[in-house]
């Protein structure tokens, strides 16, 4: 298949906790030698969570795995100036610097865009934080369930006249990660085109705000103040999660014209419900929707799941199952599909974590298993840096590589 | 720290590339590619949008409208997901319609069709079609489930996918009390459409980094479901290696609310709180003035917290009630513990943060006046994002594309529009 497409870049890598890791994963696969650096005297927090077998440690959690395939590792005492000499040494002889840090954090290394572009002039350096890098709330902590807050999606997530609600899957953290990918490919574009690096200044909620169309258009053009409305569309119906039998089991029904609810209602065994004036037309079945809803969930709940989905989707009809993540991960065409991978991990041996979500026709990804902390700091110390044996242990001694 | 030059006009990170936008032709809402190639628009590609003649594509009908008055050229969702695009209409379901699309896609770089397989195929557009007719194209797919998967015929959309993805179970986060009357919940808006529209646009510079290495395009499969479940990714390595009997288990793998929640109520609203690492908690006991009921060693270290979780939040929100949004935020951001007030579209529009970053632009548009939209996802030193140009009307560049850059006489144009097809 040739070259991976991003053989001979290099990323100097400080992001931590998921979106940064998320974007990096990404680069890693395509090629890149994707250098992260952390330390041991204050790891990653997700080093310690879950999925462990029951055992605890740095190097056990099935979480991080999951996330920070296809990089080294190098730990290096930030806090000290002969690390943040290495660490600028790492940066000499790279393409990009992430990082996901608290702002001022890299500055109070040394580390700023501004101290970068001197060692190395054309860097491609991103920054993603909660808030942005300025603003005067840029000094904010926060993370992804924080972020989907303030950016105004906890309000219009919720079901009808009730509370804003937390959003599952640490959203954005994933998504924001994904975008990285585009934004730091796009600035690598320019760069080959005119030698020139930059500096790229993400806000997490700002990125969230672009993927709201919806509700931030009705207020600038109307004033409207969009809230939570379930599961319902304002343009289908039913839209909707319906139960089905089992206790707490559900099934999704989309369902776009008055051809597809004919449909449905030949499904659900209730034609007399499509040709009702209430419901047979869009206008109807939305003006109406609270009682479509209930009469369409008295049907459903005497199917079993699996059993309706399969019904509905033979007739064409958009349905699906409502999983849990143990229930996805049994759903054959997730369990056959090539998102996950089995890695070989230093400590824990084999490893089965999530690989991309997308398929090249011609691109062979290359997925290696997460780093142990420091895995490959002497790798790294003299193969990159052409540091001595010797001296790589006064600065061990010295506290300075952790 | 660096800051953003003020250039008069600044360059643009992806000018010189060429993009085509292909109509989805599904009845249901499907964004995806719209995002996906207003990512290249708005960082300077040329991205021509391909639309079915006479109704246009589903953005345009969907508003929200001024004044609730629809109308194609300014309903909201289009002028935003479509300013700096160039607009052409073309049949694709017909023969002589087809054949300007390839000549379309002859020129180009990358093209976004977000049809299912079945249809491509029947229409003659599928990708190995594409790819074997321009080899130096990145075709990618855009699906419900994948191009190749065994669901990839089947219609899905951003209920179905949010729901099949493990993200709407975990959603609202740890707030179920009644759970027959509070099912599982999509995403405000249309998320997954739009998070694959990213997944799509940051694979698509991933193949064109391939090309530049062998100068080869390819197929590039991307589907909403797969986009979904790579937000869940955590429990995918969480589940794969915990047992089932394990405490952790036990309280992630249910909805009813066992673990933490994120959004608490306070007493002018309501706020996204966390104090769950040990340096948080101590943040927290000093922003919540040392009550005496935090200090019990039972909530010394996470586990400790995790199993009295129904302890610790009945003493948040006992604090909260006193906390305007306002205090709270202050009071916790003092001590370095993350808590972020819960905004409306309408707070966040007016919000300082927003604001100072200048984050929601103003274009003129000649259909629809001054209109206001949220602008970059990312700000660039160098080459930042720009919006040059409002959303086309319908067919508005059909001459310019058509004509002028594929070759298609004035009689020709006349002789496609009398039939409808453009």
């Amino acid at each position: 298949m040739g070259p991976r497409p991003l053989e001979g870049i290099r990323v100097a890598d400080f992001g931590w906790i998921y979106a940064v890791p998320h974007a990096t994963a990404w680069l890693g696969a395509l090629g890149a030698d994707v250098i992260r650096i952390e330390t041991s005297g204050a790891p990653d927090l997700v080093r310690f969570l879950s999925g462990t077998d029951g055992l605890i440690g740095a190097n056990r959690s099935g979480v991080f795995h999951a996330i920070n395939s296809s990089r080294r590792s190098i730990a290096l005492n930030l806090a000290m100036p002969e690390a943040q000499e290495i660490a600028r040494k790492i940066i000499r002889q790279s393409d990009f610097v992430t990082e996901n840090f608290t702002v001022g954090n890299m500055a109070k290394y040394h580390l700023a865009y501004d101290d970068l572009v001197k060692v190395k002039p054309d860097i491609i350096m991103l920054s993603g934080t909660p808030l942005g890098q300025d603003g005067p709330f840029a000094r904010t902590v926060g993370f992804g369930p924080t972020t989907q807050a303030f950016a105004g999606l906890c309000h219009i997530t919720g079901y009808p006249d009730s509370f804003p609600c937390g959003i599952g899957g640490t959203w954005p953290d994933f998504a924001v990660g994904t975008g990285m990918v585009f934004f730091l490919l796009a600035a690598l574009h320019y760069r080959d085109r005119t030698g020139q690096g930059q500096y790229l200044d993400l806000s997490m909620a700002e990125m969230v705000t672009t993927m709201m169309p919806e509700a931030m258009m009705d207020f600038l053009m109307n004033g409207r103040d969009q809230a939570g409305i379930g599961n319902r569309d304002e343009s289908m119906a039913p839209h909707g999660v319906f139960p089905v039998a089992g206790d707490d089991k559900w099934i999704a029904i989309a369902i776009a014209t008055d051809d597809e609810f004919v449909k449905l209602c030949d499904a659900l065994g209730v034609s007399s419900m499509a040709s009702d004036v209430k419901f047979a037309r869009l206008i109807g079945r939305l003006a109406n929707v609270e009682e479509l809803e209930r009469e369409i969930a008295a049907r459903t709940r005497v199917h079993l799941r699996d059993e309706l989905v399969t019904k509905l989707r033979a007739r064409g009809l958009a349905a699906g199952p409502v999983y849990s993540t143990p229930e996805l991960m049994k759903d054959p065409g997730f369990s056959e599909s090539s998102m996950l991978v089995k890695l070989q991990h230093g400590e824990v041996g084999e490893r089965v974590v999530p690989g991309l979500p997308v398929r090249f026709g011609a691109i062979d990804l290359d997925y290696r298993g997460a780093p142990m902390i420091g895995e490959h700091t002497d790798e790294v110390m003299s193969g990159l840096l052409g540091y001595s044996a010797a001296e790589i242990a006064r600065l061990k001694e010295a506290r300075v590589l952790i | 720290m660096a800051r953003f030059e003020d250039y008069q006009e600044p360059p643009r990170a992806l000018e010189g590339l060429k993009v085509v936008e292909l109509p989805c032709l599904d009845t249901m809402p499907f964004m995806a590619a719209s995002m996906a190639a207003k990512s290249f628009a708005d960082f300077g590609a040329e991205v021509v949008k391909v639309e079915p003649p006479r109704t246009g594509l589903q953005e345009r009908a969907l508003g929200p409208f001024r004044d609730e008055l629809p109308d194609p050229e300014t309903g909201g969702l289009h002028l935003y997901l479509n300013a700096n695009k160039l607009g052409v209409t073309i049949d694709l379901e017909n023969l002589r319609g087809r054949e300007l699309a390839f000549d379309l896609l002859a020129s180009a770089d990358i093209v976004f069709n977000p049809n299912r397989p079945e249809l491509n195929e029947k229409l003659g557009i599928d990708w190995r079609t594409l790819t074997a007719r321009f080899p130096g194209l990145i075709a990618v797919s855009i699906t419900f489930f994948g191009a190749e998967s065994r669901y990839r015929n089947l219609r899905g959309g951003d209920l179905v996918a949010t729901h099949m993805s493990g993200v709407g179970y975990e959603t609202p986060w740890h707030q179920v009390t009644d759970p027959e009357n509070q099912p599982p919940l999509k995403l405000g808006g249309r998320q997954s459409d739009y998070l694959t529209g990213y997944t799509a646009a940051a694979a698509a510079m991933c193949a064109l980094y391939s090309r530049k290495t062998n100068g080869a395009g390819q197929h590039v499969d991307v589907g909403q479901w797969f986009s979904m479940i790579s937000m869940v990714r955590p429990n995918l390595g969480f589940y794969s290696h915990e047992a089932p009997d394990s405490p952790s288990f036990q309280r992630l793998s249910t909805r009813l609310k066992r673990a933490a929640q994120w959004v608490y109520p306070c007493k002018d609203g309501w706020v996204s709180f966390n104090a769950g690492t040990d340096r948080f908690w101590r943040g927290a006991k000093k922003a919540m003035g040392h009550p005496g009921w935090m200090n019990s060693e039972l909530f010394d270290t996470i586990l400790g917290r995790a199993e009295h979780i129904d302890a610790i939040e009945a003493g948040v929100i006992d604090w909260l009630s006193t906390q305007t949004r306002t205090e709270a935020f202050e009071k916790a951001q003092a001590e370095h513990v993350p808590c972020f007030p819960v905004h409306s579209p309408a707070e966040v529009a007016d919000n300082e943060q927003y604001k100072a970053r200048k984050f929601f632009i103003e274009i003129e548009h000649p259909a629809a006046r001054e209109v206001r939209m949220p602008g970059a996802p990312c700000k660039f030193s160098r080459t930042p994002w720009r919006i040059v140009r409002g959303a086309p009307r319908l067919g508005e560049h059909n001459h310019k594309i058509l004509g002028e850059r594929i070759g298609r006489s004035q009689a020709e144009l006349e002789s496609l529009a009398a039939a409808g097809i453009i």
